[in-house]
């Protein structure tokens, strides 16, 4: 369990991407078209969904994990600030950076969501288990659950990458995507997937992500999600055509997973089902007709129904 | 903009802050002034007493000042500060901390605001009897008002609090509350026949804050105050247990938002002192009120001085109140 060399490893290939971003089509190196096969691997152990909880908390536990490194974090946090400044401008800035302290916790914490969900307790068993304190996750922002749920955004959203050679090979199910509409449906569907161990706790994440003060970093998230997967399925328009397929690939996703909190059926056939449906309908309609406005629209009818599931009166 | 409307602009603006200086002289003077009983002759306990009113004055003239420069809003960042370190949390799952009850030092505590409402978060709200919180000042008649304050509590969260003198930046040298004044230790008048503060001298000291023996260590509006930051942050440092935390809640920068930011600063440049002589006719403690938080550093520069102290933070390590107004400032002590 070694989750910095993830979250390095592909914050590089963020980096690389959005210096990419602005280039006009004829200067991209050919291949962007045909994405190539990852540089890195990462194991697939690393990014599968987490589907089951760690053994008990266990008082005799003490094959503890390295300490937490000072240094490194700061050298760190001076090099992304000009990074930040410069993508501000044209993007949405690049994942929130976790410092190595934070995303250590963090990546602790998440093996307990799919037993406790994103709380206090999973964050407090996470800190026991890598030999801190219970009141060790006060130092993130809030308290640690709306960064735990964005670790889960994250962490998923940066294993697609690492899954693309796969998925690209036909070893999911269906055979090998040729088109780039197939790339997408393949990796939008392995980004659900990502969801399976934590889908029961799914709809709280949801009210918690809807809570104002949250809502434009999950939005955010949900835009750089929507960024990957045409990346990586090889979209390379760069014309206003661009948004709106981002747009309207944010709202089938999001429709898609808040679809995946009730699906019962095996192996999520029917999130699948859904997904296929949704984007066909989309590529039909000439994948223009769904605006911004609508998909902040869904967005936002989307989390009220989950807080009136919630029994919040709105 | 034409010369009228700069005019009329200025016009609505001076208009605007006589409205607000009237508002607060209003709300000054229906606060009652300490009264002055240097030339009677009282007893010695009424004396106790009365010099006791004196600092619950001065007490209340900080929660004053807080609310000049906050508008009101310190009481709703304290229950923020409070609220998001949850502190005697622990998981259900897994059974009390095998490693000890928690242990919270509430450095500046003065009068007990933060620390009572972490006893109230740890004991009530997350049934955690055991949580102990220390509150440390180096003015012993501040931490008699906390103390005089804290006998409204529960009889079990007056047990788990305790009172300590001594000064942030060194907390190798305490010792536990004598309470202000005690007849052992009577109190001084200055040359004008005025009492004299009651700061805590190290050469009386008697114990010591051990290191490694803290796992929350807050300052609310206190740090500011401190002539050496970066001592005070080592030992912050030491006290803490490896996976401790310190928490700051302090006046900050609103330079994010430029109007509001030029509005914020006029106010508190212009009319604050202003007030203060006006009302309380004490211009110089509220002139150093406002220049120790312009003197303060930054949110990053802070930040900054926390990772130099040896702290771990996360995503940027504070988080702004009411457009930087406040910022809580948290690092966490790595483990070796
Ligand atoms: C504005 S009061 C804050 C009181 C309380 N924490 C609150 O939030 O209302 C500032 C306190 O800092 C204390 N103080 C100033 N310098 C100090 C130092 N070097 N060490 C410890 N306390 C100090 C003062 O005695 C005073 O009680």
């Amino acid at each position: 369990m070694h989750p910095p060399t993830v979250s390095c490893s592909a914050g590089a290939a963020a980096t690389r991407r959005l210096l990419l971003r602005p280039l006009r089509p004829a200067i991209l190196p050919s291949s962007r078209l045909t994405p190539a096969p990852p540089s890195r691997s990462l194991s697939s152990t690393t990014c599968r969904p987490i589907t089951s909880s760690p053994s008990p908390f266990n008082n005799k536990n003490n094959n503890r994990p390295t300490s937490l490194h000072r240094p490194q974090q700061k050298q760190q946090q001076q090099q992304q600030q000009p990074l930040r400044t410069y993508h501000s401008h044209t993007h949405p800035a690049p994942p929130g950076p976790f410092t190595p302290a934070e995303a250590h916790l963090l990546s602790a914490a998440y093996l307990h969501v799919p037993a406790h969900g994103f709380t206090p307790e999973a964050l407090a068993l996470g800190a026991r288990d890598i030999g801190l304190l219970d009141i060790s996750p006060a130092v993130l922002p809030d308290g640690g659950a709306f960064a735990l749920i964005r670790w889960h955004l994250y962490f998923q959203r940066t294993c697609l990458a690492g899954k693309v050679h796969d998925i690209f090979a036909g070893e999911g199910e269906g055979g090998a995507p040729r088109t780039v509409g197939e790339r997408v449906e393949a990796l939008a569907w392995a980004r659900l997937r990502g969801n399976e161990g934590v889908v029961g706790r799914w709809q709280e994440a949801l009210a918690i992500m809807a809570q104002p003060s949250y809502v434009p970093a999950s939005l955010k998230e949900l835009a750089q999600l929507a960024d990957e997967i045409l990346y990586l399925a090889g979209d390379v328009s760069v014309d206003p055509s661009w948004y709106t397929k981002r747009a309207s690939l944010s709202t089938i996703y999001a429709a898609a997973e808040l679809f995946q909190t009730t699906d019962t059926s095996p192996g999520f056939r029917e999130t699948r089902a859904f997904l296929r449906r949704r984007l066909d309908e989309a590529a039909r309609a000439g994948g223009a007709v769904r605006a911004v406005g609508e998909w902040v629209g869904f967005n936002a009818s989307a989390a009220v129904n989950v807080l009136r599931s919630k029994g919040v009166r709105i | 903009m034409t010369e009228e409307g700069r005019i009329v602009l200025s016009v609505l603006g001076a208009l605007t802050f006589c409205a607000i200086l009237a508002f607060f002289a209003i709300y000054f003077v229906r606060i009652k002034r300490p009264t002055h009983f240097g030339y009677e002759t009282v007893t010695e306990s009424e004396k106790r007493e009365r010099v006791a009113g004196v600092f619950t004055s001065v007490a209340e003239s900080y929660d004053r000042m807080n609310d000049l420069m906050s508008f009101g809003w310190h009481r709703v960042w304290k229950d923020h500060f409070v609220a998001s370190l949850n502190p005697g949390f622990s998981p259900l799952t897994a059974g009390p901390d095998p490693r000890g009850p928690q242990h919270i030092l509430d450095i500046a505590g003065g009068t007990g605001d933060i620390a009572f409402r972490m006893l109230h978060t740890a004991h009530v709200l997350n049934a955690n009897p055991a949580v102990r919180v220390t509150i440390s000042d180096i003015n012993r008649a501040m931490l008699t008002v906390g103390k005089q304050r804290s006998t409204t509590l529960p009889a079990s969260q007056q047990a788990a609090l305790s009172f300590v003198e001594a000064n942030a930046e060194n907390l190798s040298q305490t010792r536990p509350l004598h309470p202000y004044p005690s007849p052992l230790e009577p109190t001084s008048t200055d040359a004008h026949g005025r009492q004299e503060q009651a700061f805590f001298d190290p050469a009386t000291a008697t114990s010591s804050i051990p290191s490694n023996s803290v796992d929350l260590y807050t300052v609310a509006f206190g740090i500011r105050n401190f002539s050496n930051i970066p001592a005070a942050l080592r030992e912050a440092h030491r006290v803490l247990k490896p996976g401790g935390v310190f928490a700051c809640l302090e006046f900050s920068k609103a330079d994010r938002f430029p109007l509001f930011n030029a509005v914020y600063k006029e106010w508190s440049f212009r009319a604050i002192p202003l007030i203060g002589q006006l009302v309380a006719a004490d211009r110089d403690s509220y002139q150093y009120l406002v220049e120790s938080i312009e003197r303060f550093p930054s949110q990053r520069d802070f930040r900054d001085m926390i990772v130099d102290a040896g702290f771990v933070v996360a995503g940027e390590g504070y988080e702004d109140l009411t457009g930087g107004v406040a910022a809580i400032h948290k690092g966490m002590k790595p483990r070796a």
